[in-house]
């Protein structure tokens, strides 16, 4: 069998696995839609005395609108539940080897790297259609969004997608020798949506938190996205901030690949899944 | 009292040596962060200043410190929900549940043991988020001493007499991390804790008046950023004080059934 096609079968088999362990179940409703959803009210209150005051529209035109200001928050829920929904998926990967499949996992012939990009896709597009078609539909609803042409929808995907997964293989190869999955959790979780502008404009964060965001490839998925579907930008315009996220997402998936090698190098020499 | 106190000896000592820094971590890093976001949304965005409707529905322009009053009683209350609401289900999942419902000790001292436990050890991590603050530079103005105490205090008991009626449904389940989250983020929304709840549609208003950590936390805004004094905030104690004996009758009746239920389902 050619390795490409060797590659195809395991990240469908993979996917499928992920599908039957995820689809339909009432935690995921509730973590991809439910909670996302009251938390995107909470804090569009918590934020709209700021962005009703006087001097806002001049600082910042996008929210002179509450509706707006509810959009821009929407776009910032959707891609956090992306890339959150990776995070849980690493977490749950990490249970592969509390339960002894993980060994398994490395003795038989798939490519690692595969297996880890397969996990991060299956559990995504388990995970985030519904929050997708819900914020989807609501942004049409309020009629607040302004694209420059129908494709740049393919390319909001796009931004979302690719970077997610290299995202998601990165983290699963991290969790995988890690022992304390449930740290990297919490440390994963609040800071995310705080340094990558998730709930607040990028121009607002400090330079310093503007320095660490850059390192999440959430920061660049978001300026795409709200760039496309709030502020009107051509492809052109976008051009620079998505060949940063596609520099990015090899960086993460090369990263993986190397833990991935040397993670296992070192499990074979002492029989220690662990980096250290 | 005496079972009260060896519950809240018991789980110091395991905290201590068990997980001395996750609990800590998990709480303190989103309150500050949400104060962080406030306090970066307030200067670079608002310009220093905030919306009309945030003053009429408040009663204050100190949207920051109104923020970080807001903040520090929400994830203080989740802390204790996690304690003592989760007190239970722990037993459960760990196997000596069983023990402690045939032991000759009564539930109400237990969970009890288990809110004075968290109340301490709270206090003492909230104060780190003290040290966020200064950094900050924000200043919190108290307009009633007596009445921020009281508010807390209501709060306190707002928080366990919830937690009571939550923690027989989590082992009625035997599932609690989507209750107490969807408790959690429901709280959020709806009790008033970090903007005017004028903002909320009327049927959701009606809703949050039925729990009682939302009139706690109307004394607490009002003797803090709302200038009220203690006479004023009176009434909303008593609806306090009401609620929460409502609540915790409720709980305490309906937990031997859900105690029932748990046993039943295992064997």
């Amino acid at each position: 069998m050619n390795p490409l096609r060797h590659s195809l079968r395991v990240f469908a088999a993979e996917t499928l696995k992920q599908h039957r362990r995820l689809f339909g179940q009432p935690l995921v409703v509730f973590s991809m839609l439910v909670w996302p959803v009251l938390q995107l009210a909470t804090t569009y209150y918590t934020l709209r005395p700021v962005a009703t005051a006087s001097r806002a529209a001049e600082n910042w035109p996008l929210a002179a609108d509450p509706d707006r200001l509810l959009a821009f928050l929407a776009t910032g829920t959707l891609a956090y539940a992306f890339f959150f929904s990776l995070v849980q998926s690493a977490w749950h990967l990490s249970f592969e080897r509390t339960t002894g499949t993980l060994e398994l996992l490395f003795l038989s012939p798939a490519g690692r790297l595969t297996l880890m990009i397969a996990n991060g896709a299956g559990a995504l597009l388990q995970n985030a259609w519904l929050l997708t078609c819900f914020t989807v539909a609501a942004l049409t609803g309020f009629g607040t969004l302004s694209v420059s042409a129908w494709w740049m929808y393919g390319i909001v995907l796009l931004a979302l997608l690719i970077p997610a997964v290299a995202w998601g293989a990165f983290l699963n190869s991290l969790l995988v020798f890690s022992r304390d999955s449930a740290f990297l959790y919490t440390i994963l979780d609040e800071p995310l949506w705080f340094v990558s502008g998730v709930r607040l404009p990028h121009f607002a964060l400090p330079a310093a938190v503007q320095v660490v965001g850059a390192v999440f490839p959430l920061t660049g998925s978001l300026l795409a996205v709200r760039g496309a579907l709030l502020e009107h930008r051509t492809a052109s315009e976008l051009a620079p901030t998505l060949l940063g996220l596609g520099a990015l997402s090899a960086l993460l998936l090369v990263a993986a690949a190397l833990i991935l090698r040397v993670g296992e190098a070192r499990a074979r020499r002492t029989g220690a899944l662990s980096l250290v | 009292m005496p079972i009260a106190w060896a519950t809240a000896w018991r789980t110091w000592q395991m905290t201590r040596r068990a997980y001395p820094w996750t609990y800590a971590v998990g709480t303190v890093l989103p309150a500050a962060l949400t104060i962080a976001l406030a306090h970066l949304g307030f200067h670079v965005i608002g310009g220093g200043a905030v919306g009309d409707d945030f003053a009429a529905g408040s009663g204050t322009t100190a949207y920051l410190a109104y923020i970080v009053v807001g903040t520090t009683a929400f994830h203080f209350a989740v802390r204790l929900i996690l304690w003592s609401a989760k007190a239970l289900i722990t037993e459960q999942r760990q196997g000596t549940l069983g023990a402690l419902l045939i032991a000759p000790a009564g539930r109400l001292p237990y969970l009890l043991g288990f809110t004075g436990f968290a109340v301490l050890s709270s206090v003492l991590e909230f104060l780190t988020l003290g040290l966020v603050v200064a950094a900050l530079g924000i200043t919190v103005p108290v307009s009633s001493v007596p009445g921020a105490l009281l508010g807390a205090l209501a709060l306190i008991a707002a928080v366990f007499a919830l937690s009571v009626g939550l923690g027989g449904l989590m082992i009625a389940a035997g599932e609690a991390h989507i209750s107490q989250n969807t408790v959690f983020i429901m709280l959020g929304l709806v009790g008033g804790f970090t903007f005017p709840r004028d903002y909320l549609p009327e049927p959701v208003r009606w809703f949050a008046e039925l729990l009682p950590t939302t009139s706690a936390m109307d004394v607490l805004h009002g003797s803090f950023t709302g200038g009220q004094s203690l006479p004023e905030l009176l009434p909303r104690l008593a609806v306090c004080a009401a609620l929460t004996c409502a609540h915790l009758f409720l709980g305490l009746t309906c937990l031997p059934r859900a105690e029932a239920r748990a046993v039943e389902r295992t064997y």
